[in-house]
């Protein structure tokens, strides 16, 4: 009887031992989804982009699924897993139901966003990120540089990661100059993709007197960027344009002012890594502009000087003299906005 | 810092409101028509979507802005041709075709735009308005409502255009019978399939001219799914207003106005949750046209394709 509990427990151990390494040995591949194409010089792009890197960096295939729209996902990601996809990257809040499904379904690790609360060991992970760092920076850099002393926030949507952004911006805005008036809108519920709609909110954003716009919006930002092109301000001089998250320099025409631009790459790294580890699912991710994975980026219409003052403010930030705090309720930044906007 | 009340800023959500009109409006006009004749087009949302990526083309390539609505109308009437054919003359399920065609064209474009402009995100120069000489210079309703593209005054009349074939002619009767009496029409010594066909193209060519203004004057830019379900608006007003066309241009107007609401209410800092105040278009255009258009009915043979002597 002794010996037969002993050759269990050494059975038992031995197996253990034995898929814990052949888990850790396992991860070949990872997949990332996207809802629009990663061409997007913002969200899609960048997540795109550091998947591919971070593939790269830790010797694992990738392999994309772009341009899946906000819909039901399940298919993809049952298919992406049937193709031994050992990680599936679920690059959009709406995937946030259908990809833990799938997930408990399959057995397969997912990471999604804007959903600390799914952390579970092993199969879930999510990486609610936030530039409010830079976002904060843009901020300061906006109230040093609007003429009309009015600036405004346009959002497609109110995902955490948006929310902390806006918060830090308006922040920022009122730490430079209490005196700067804060316009905040946002188009619609979940209107990532309305360009017609950003262009529509903008240009009445750009009507109430902002004479720069801090827009977060997907493909929706291609629509306040256009409006920034083609509306006055109403002391008659340039709109200037603050995006997040991309860089989309190569398609500017003279209106971006500066942008937020994150490097997901680290983040998917340590993913990966925690996969081989075993520790995957177990903790939260993070960006900031300590590591450089949230950076301000220095366009032709900043001056010298003024950048030279925001990148001071940035070595606050990083030597911990400025605290920037995370704010991801979209209650708490409304009222952070109607405090700064009144 | 412009005040709430100031004129600049009230023209210019006004203006946003009859921007965002336009499109639903177009649409509805569209859906009505294919409703009346008996078809319930579902895949409008898919004439629209092709309809704002070859507007977009059309007035890209060629610098017109005309080419491109005419591209635009001439892509929706395709997708039209198509659902004609599957579900007019082979009398295929409606409602399935009409999605199916959505989900392939949302697709589609996708795809044509990521191999075309997906790393250049071409935008068009604003486009030209044209001022209606002494309505224009009304302080902000002038420059609010009177200084259009004209597809916008288009738009409009057509609305009339569409009240008196409704009532005074031949083809507003063929319409009502297709949808209403369809073997009766038939009896009559009319050509059922060739009434719901003309209404299906026509709704594909309003459905197309309202996407590719939703791309070129809505948001000058053409990006995948820009449409946004605002086919889908265009069927509820359409259902809602019940065969009237003026309660399509009064529910697609108090749409757009209330969206434009919903930015004024934020620009205020209402410290209200922006699902709820985003509701209010939804719900305004819901208990307006349930309260005021919900005695007239739709046509008794809605979405069942006709087959001659088929019981």
């Amino acid at each position: 009887m002794l010996n037969k509990l002993k050759y269990s427990v050494s059975a038992l151990l031995l197996s253990s031992f034995m898929l814990s390494g052949a888990y850790a040995a396992d991860v070949k591949s990872i997949a990332i989804l996207t809802p629009e194409e990663g061409t997007d010089y913002g969200w899609n792009q960048q997540g795109v982009e550091a998947a591919k890197a971070a593939a790269k960096a830790t010797g694992v295939e990738v392999i994309l699924a772009q341009g899946l729209g906000y819909g039901d996902v399940r298919p993809t990601l049952r298919e992406l897993a049937e193709e031994g996809a050992s990680l599936l990257i679920a690059h959009a809040s709406g995937y946030n139901t259908s990809a833990p499904e799938i997930a408990k379904e399959l057995n397969v690790p997912v990471a999604i966003v804007d959903t600390p609360d799914a952390l579970t060991k092993g199969l879930i992970a999510d990486y609610t990120l936030s530039g409010h760092e830079g976002a904060y920076l843009a901020g300061r850099l906006a109230a040093k540089m609007t003429r009309t002393k009015a600036v405004g926030i346009v959002v497609s949507g109110e995902p955490p990661s948006w929310n902390s952004q806006s918060a830090a911006f308006a922040e920022g805005v009122k730490a430079e100059n209490p005196e700067v008036k804060i316009t905040y809108a946002v188009i619609g519920p979940a209107a990532y993709s309305d360009a017609a709609g950003g262009k529509r909110v903008t240009e009445s954003v750009i009507a109430s007197g902002a004479d720069i716009i801090f827009g977060q919006g997907n493909g929706s930002s291609f629509g306040m960027l256009q409006a920034v092109e083609t509306t006055k301000a109403t002391d008659g001089g340039k709109v200037y344009f603050i995006d997040v998250i991309g860089n989309k320099s190569p398609i500017d025409k003279g209106f971006l002012l500066s942008s937020v631009v994150w490097d997901i790459t680290p983040v998917y790294t340590a993913m990966i890594n925690d996969l081989k580890a075993d520790t995957f699912g177990t903790k939260s991710y993070a960006i900031g502009v300590k590591d450089d994975s949230v950076k301000l980026l220095k366009t032709p219409a900043i001056p010298d000087n003024v950048w030279s003052e925001v990148q001071a403010v940035r070595d606050d930030i990083v030597s911990g003299k400025i605290k920037v705090e995370p704010i991801f309720e979209a209650t708490a930044v409304r009222k952070l906005m109607t405090n700064v906007a009144e | 810092m412009t005040g709430l009340f100031d004129e600049v800023f009230l023209a210019a959500l006004l203006f946003g409101a009859v921007t965002a009109a336009v499109p639903l409006l177009l649409a509805g006009l569209g859906e009505q028509m294919s409703e009346k004749a008996g078809v319930l087009n579902i895949g409008i949302e898919g004439m629209m979507i092709l309809g704002a990526y070859l507007g977009f083309l059309g007035a890209y390539y060629s610098g017109s802005l005309w080419l491109g609505f005419l591209a635009g109308a001439l892509g929706g009437m395709a997708v039209a041709a198509v659902m004609a054919l599957l579900c007019v003359r082979l009398g295929l399920n409606q409602i399935v075709i009409g999605i199916a065609l959505t989900l392939g064209l949302e697709g589609l474009t996708a795809l044509l735009h990521h191999f075309q402009f997906s790393r250049s995100y071409p935008r068009l120069p604003a486009a030209d308005k044209t001022a209606i000489p002494l309505l224009a210079d009304i302080p902000v309703l002038g420059p609010a409502l009177f200084q259009h593209h004209l597809v916008v005054y288009f738009a409009v009349a057509l609305v009339f255009v569409m009240i008196y074939i409704y009532r005074r002619t031949q083809l507003g009767l063929n319409l009502q019978a297709a949808g209403d009496k369809p073997a009766a029409l038939d009896v009559a010594g009319i050509d059922v399939i060739r009434t719901r066909t003309i209404a299906v193209l026509t709704t594909g060519a309003l459905a197309g001219l309202g996407g590719a203004y939703l791309a070129n004057v809505g948001a000058g830019i053409f990006i995948p799914f820009i449409t946004n379900g605002a086919g889908f608006l265009g069927i509820v007003l359409a259902m809602l207003a019940r065969g009237r066309p003026l309660w399509v241009l009064f529910g697609a107007l108090l749409f757009g106005v209330c969206l434009s609401l919903t930015t004024a209410m934020q620009v205020a800092g209402i410290n209200m949750p922006t699902d709820i105040i985003q509701m209010l278009p939804f719900l305004a255009v819901m208990i307006m046209l349930v309260l005021f258009g919900r005695k007239a009915s739709l046509p008794a043979a809605l979405g069942m394709p006709y087959e001659r002597g088929a019981r």
